[in-house]
């Protein structure tokens, strides 16, 4: 069914239509969230999260965006809240641990692999996202979009709400810091 | 000379690790999930006011405002309470021809 309708009968509170909706781009919001999360519990509850808030705000959404785009919006300022949150109980944990308030010890995060990358690139692919993971926050945006979504600039710089340029920027910088990193892991590991 | 080009190499094919990569699939009880959480949270509209408004974050201000007002309206009062007890002692100074210049041109009168 065409997406505009699918809208306009969710803006009315038609249940299969958010039925629908959410069976048509569920995967697109989940691995989204996976990329920029690298974590599949908390990809599915930012997912859950997002759909939530599709429910309750699509009578904001306007007809001049695609839906699809607004979604990607609504994934990743999710996504970025949730790594926010995550990096304030880390460091609050850290905090209790060095008062020894706490006899929790901080564990740290295994390699994350990606159920989507082909069985010979898995090893390549887990060395990848943790680079991806120390890149600042647009550009990992930007790179997870165009490598994990595959979108285009233009597509990028809509959800972004910048430039096409500044998307082009955002990419060269994410590609060089990645290598510099890659370069320096590699060094260091062999 | 060899190795820095080994390592170039190594870090290309990183770099292109995600080549052919596929979607993620969610999980198939996604919906279930999203029903359920949107009916709970109809159910705890009042449990989330209360929680809002006793987070030590909220509560704060609110006594900060409460002192604030309490503070406004203290000192606001005390001001115009000075300025009525100034205004009535002109007035029965006046009543009662007790302004210094009355005074004044009473003992001119009397010589």
């Amino acid at each position: 069914m065409d997406e505009r309708i699918l809208v306009e009968q969710l803006k009315q509170g038609d249940e299969t239509a958010f039925k629908q909706i959410v069976e048509t781009w569920q995967n697109m919001v989940y691995n989204t969230a996976l990329g920029i999360l690298q974590n599949a519990e908390d990809a599915e509850d930012v997912a859950q999260e997002v759909f939530v808030q599709v429910y309750e705000s699509i009578a904001t959404f306007k007809a001049e965006a695609k839906f699809s785009t607004w979604l990607y919006r609504i994934t990743v300022s999710k996504a970025l809240d949730h790594v926010r949150r995550k990096k304030r109980k880390k460091r609050f944990a850290y905090v209790q641990s060095l008062f020894g308030a706490d006899n929790q010890t901080i564990i740290e995060k295994p390699d994350f692999n990606h159920p989507g990358v082909t069985l010979d690139n898995k090893e390549r692919a887990a060395v990848l996202f943790k680079a991806i993971n120390q890149l600042p926050e647009n550009q990992k945006i930007a790179f997870t979009l165009h490598k994990l979504e595959g979108l285009s600039y233009q597509e990028i710089s809509e959800v972004m709400k910048s430039s096409v340029s500044s998307v082009e920027s955002l990419m060269y910088r994410a590609k060089d810091n990645l290598k510099k990193w890659l370069t320096n892991h590699y060094k260091n590991n062999n | 000379m060899r190795g820095k080009q080994q390592i170039q190499q190594e870090v290309d094919k990183i770099l292109d690790s995600l080549e052919g990569i596929q979607r993620a699939t969610a999980n198939p009880y996604l919906f279930t999930r999203i029903k359920a959480s949107l009916q709970k949270e109809e159910k705890s509209y009042w449990t989330k006011a209360f929680i809002f408004i006793s987070k030590p974050a909220v509560a704060a201000t609110a006594v900060v405002i409460a002192i604030f007002i309490n503070a406004a309206v203290f000192f606001e009062s005390g001001t115009k309470t000075n300025q009525t007890s100034q205004e009535s002692e002109q007035l029965f100074a006046s009543e009662y021809n007790l302004s210094s210049d009355s005074i004044y041109d009473a003992t001119i009168d009397q010589q």
